[in-house]
């Protein structure tokens, strides 16, 4: 029997919801009606908008989707405009200040306490620009990412970005592909360093390079199936398949009509492609693809570049990211600066667009690793972009403390998180800086931090993973964190080793800390990355690496934040909320 | 170590208990996670899983228990705790 979900899609889904929320954005957020709330907050997502979690209820996330993480500085400072005009909440987040955009782990923009009442203004200015919240949440096409600065990036196999724009106009607002068992995640990637992170979507272009008939032909290699959530973490399999590039939106329509055909529609728990591939293998994904999607004979995989990918891969002889300064094809230059937990203040937001316009910048990209980078700095113009006051605050030569951390939304605004995040991790991170020495020949370290186990924050793929747990210090029950150890992408994926359970919040600073004092101690050698020295090492090895300790380091949200309705307000008690509230920000009246 | 095999979110009924495991010849303390879970669509059965934290234990491996039961049983259950939790609450009274 088709799940719930499935029957309110049947119902209205898709480009028709837009009418629905222009209406609901006329009528106000009484007009939704209550008993109707999960059905129409589940709709809202196919047009970028979710609910926040209980305590603040009438406002939205809203997430902008942008291919590839790609805009204009017009674009950027849009962005910043909105946030600041309409992404403002009843309390100021204590580092954040009261207006800021997210730059998340899939490249694309979160904004929070959007009032339904705004959505047609907020679509407005989005679109004027042509930015769209479309699919960027729900069961369809998601935002397809990739490297930002393909087609300037120095190193390059194959320039993807005429591609995914393709990609991304045939697949946003398509009726045939609207309405997928569950999400569809892409990601193509044309570069040597692997930063489309492929081995994490559902399906993955890889850069290859095959002989056909006497020629050389660049072109992909297609995987399917990977994904971190539900528990479940798979990297997407080899089905066998180079695709050339005037061929991936046929293989790229074949695979997602693939999936909408067979994918389950009972069972949503079950529903990811992931579990199509573990019950048919990677072979019969590729015959039925072949025999029913596809009307030209499929060549098999050509030669990858695995083996150069560095991106996330914690590697000792480069750093797995795109922060500092970079050669284009063009001689100019792209400024990779370091955006903490993918959090910049609007009026940053703001800053950062004039002065790349101001230098002449035609792209702004946003990392999967939450970080942005400006491109089209002229060589002569670097000294003077580089000594720019916003350069202290987002650095492109950060400490590595404060360079490779990720953190999701966390109990702040999310509905699944046990566990405060952004704010904490904010905090981690000035404390390693500020107190623990960093092992020579370390310039990047990857501490990705996840409220739950959803997997927001990609925490199986990092140096140090750590995930929400809950655990009892002193009598009482305090947030805490598992921990996971080397994990990363790269020429070989691996999974994180979990080797800790409920490390009390405020002593994973002095886990880490001593845990880097013993890598650096018994460690080969400096040319010994910290995701190797892991892989040297057995379980009971890796759990008697370091203790966890109370340090100088204080943690402000150690009690329970899920049962706040916003862990920084005065009065965080759930009464106290003023949610719901109309178009104003003012309290609507009680039913009670 | 072996990951955890029941997810934890802010829907896991309990995500911070006291446990322990018992057999011939071992007992062991562990914390534990404990949730309720019903089918989202026409469910006929409720399920109740318990894991204890794998790294505090060295007698079983890692794993979860599940116990399933009917609507009745449930409440059988659901019975027994309330009065086991009067109880408990009179004691305290006391």
């Amino acid at each position: 029997m088709p799940s719930k979900v499935e029957r309110w899609k049947d119902e209205t889904y898709g480009m028709e919801v837009r009418d629905h929320l222009l209406r609901f954005a006329e009528e106000g957020w009484d007009a939704i009606p209550e008993d109707e709330h999960d059905a129409w907050f589940e709709r809202f997502k196919w047009w970028g908008l979710y609910h926040q979690r209980k305590g603040q209820e009438s406002y939205f996330m809203m997430r902008i989707g942008t291919p590839m993480g790609r805009m204009t500085p017009e674009q950027l400072r849009t962005v910043g405009e909105v946030a600041e005009e309409y992404a403002t909440g009843p309390v100021e987040n204590p580092e954040f200040g009261d207006a800021y955009a997210d730059f998340t782990t899939r490249q694309s923009i979160q904004l929070h306490w959007i009032k339904v009442e705004d959505i047609a203004d907020i679509w407005d200015e989005l679109e004027s620009v042509g930015l769209s919240t479309i699919q960027a949440c729900g069961d369809s096409w998601r935002n397809i990412v990739g490297s930002p600065v393909a087609g300037r990036d120095a190193d390059e196999l194959i320039d993807v970005w005429p591609i995914v724009q393709e990609l991304h106009e045939t697949f946003k607002g398509n009726d045939l592909y609207s309405n997928l068992p569950r999400k569809w995640k892409v990601a193509m990637t044309g570069d040597r360093r692997g930063s489309g992170q492929g081995d994490i979507n559902d399906l993955a272009f890889e850069p290859a390079v095959k002989e056909i008939d006497g020629e050389e032909v660049e072109g992909f290699n297609v995987n399917v199936g990977g994904g971190l959530a539900r528990k479940e973490p798979r990297f997407a399999r080899d089905i066998d398949v180079f695709c050339r590039p005037e061929n991936a939106t046929d293989v790229a329509a074949g695979l997602s009509a693939l999936f909408r055909d067979y994918g389950d529609r009972e069972d949503r728990f079950n529903a990811r492609i992931k579990f199509l591939v573990d019950e048919w293998g990677p072979e019969k994904v590729r015959s039925v693809l072949q025999e029913e999607y596809v009307d030209y004979e499929l060549p098999t995989a050509g030669e990858g570049l695995r083996s150069e990918y560095d991106y996330n891969a914690g590697r000792a002889d480069s750093t797995g990211d795109y922060i500092g300064v970079y050669d284009q094809q063009d001689g100019q230059n792209f400024v990779g600066l370091s955006v903490l937990v993918g959090r910049m203040a609007a009026e940053d937001v703001i800053e950062l667009a004039d002065l790349a316009e101001e230098y002449g910048s035609e792209m702004i990209g946003l990392t999967q690793r939450q970080n942005v980078i400006v491109g089209d700095v002229a060589d002569d113009d670097l000294d003077d972009f580089l000594a720019e006051d916003l350069l202290d605050e987002h650095s492109p030569d950060p400490h590595p403390f404060m360079r490779g951390s990720i953190a999701c939304t966390g109990t702040e605004y999310c509905s699944l998180s046990i566990v405060e995040t952004k704010n904490r991790m904010v905090r981690y991170g000035r404390w390693l800086r500020d107190n623990v020495p960093v092992p020579e020949g370390v310039e990047d370290f990857h501490i990705h931090l996840s409220g739950c186990t959803a997997s927001c924050a990609q925490p199986q793929i990092a140096d140090i993973s750590l995930r929400g747990m809950k655990t009892r210090k002193d009598g009482d029950a305090v947030e805490a964190f598992d921990v996971g150890l080397g994990g990363g992408l790269g020429e070989n994926p691996t999974f994180a080793d979990w080797v800790k359970m409920r490390v009390p919040a405020d002593e994973v600073p002095g886990y880490i800390a001593n845990l880097l004092e013993t890598y650096e101690a018994e460690r080969a050698g400096p040319e010994e990355s910290f995701r190797d020295f892991v892989a040297d090492r057995d379980e009971d090895e890796l759990a008697a690496l370091a203790d966890s300790e109370e340090t100088s380091y204080e943690d402000p949200y150690l009690g329970n934040t899920k049962m706040t309705w916003y862990p920084y307000a005065e009065e965080t008690a759930m009464d106290a909320s003023p949610a719901p509230t109309d178009g104003r920000g003012e309290p609507l009246p009680s039913d009670d | 170590m072996a990951d955890r095999v029941m997810k934890v979110n802010a829907f896991t009924t309990f995500d911070l208990l006291d446990a322990s495991v018992e057999g011939h010849g071992f007992e062991e303390e562990a914390f534990a996670t404990l949730n309720v879970r019903t089918a989202r669509e026409a469910p006929e059965a409720i399920s109740l899983e318990l894991e204890l934290d794998n790294t505090e234990l060295e007698s079983v491996p890692p794993h979860a228990d599940r116990v399933t039961l009917s609507a009745a049983e449930a409440r059988t259950l659901a019975t027994e705790l309330q009065s086991a939790a009067d109880r408990v609450a009179a004691a305290e009274d006391e």
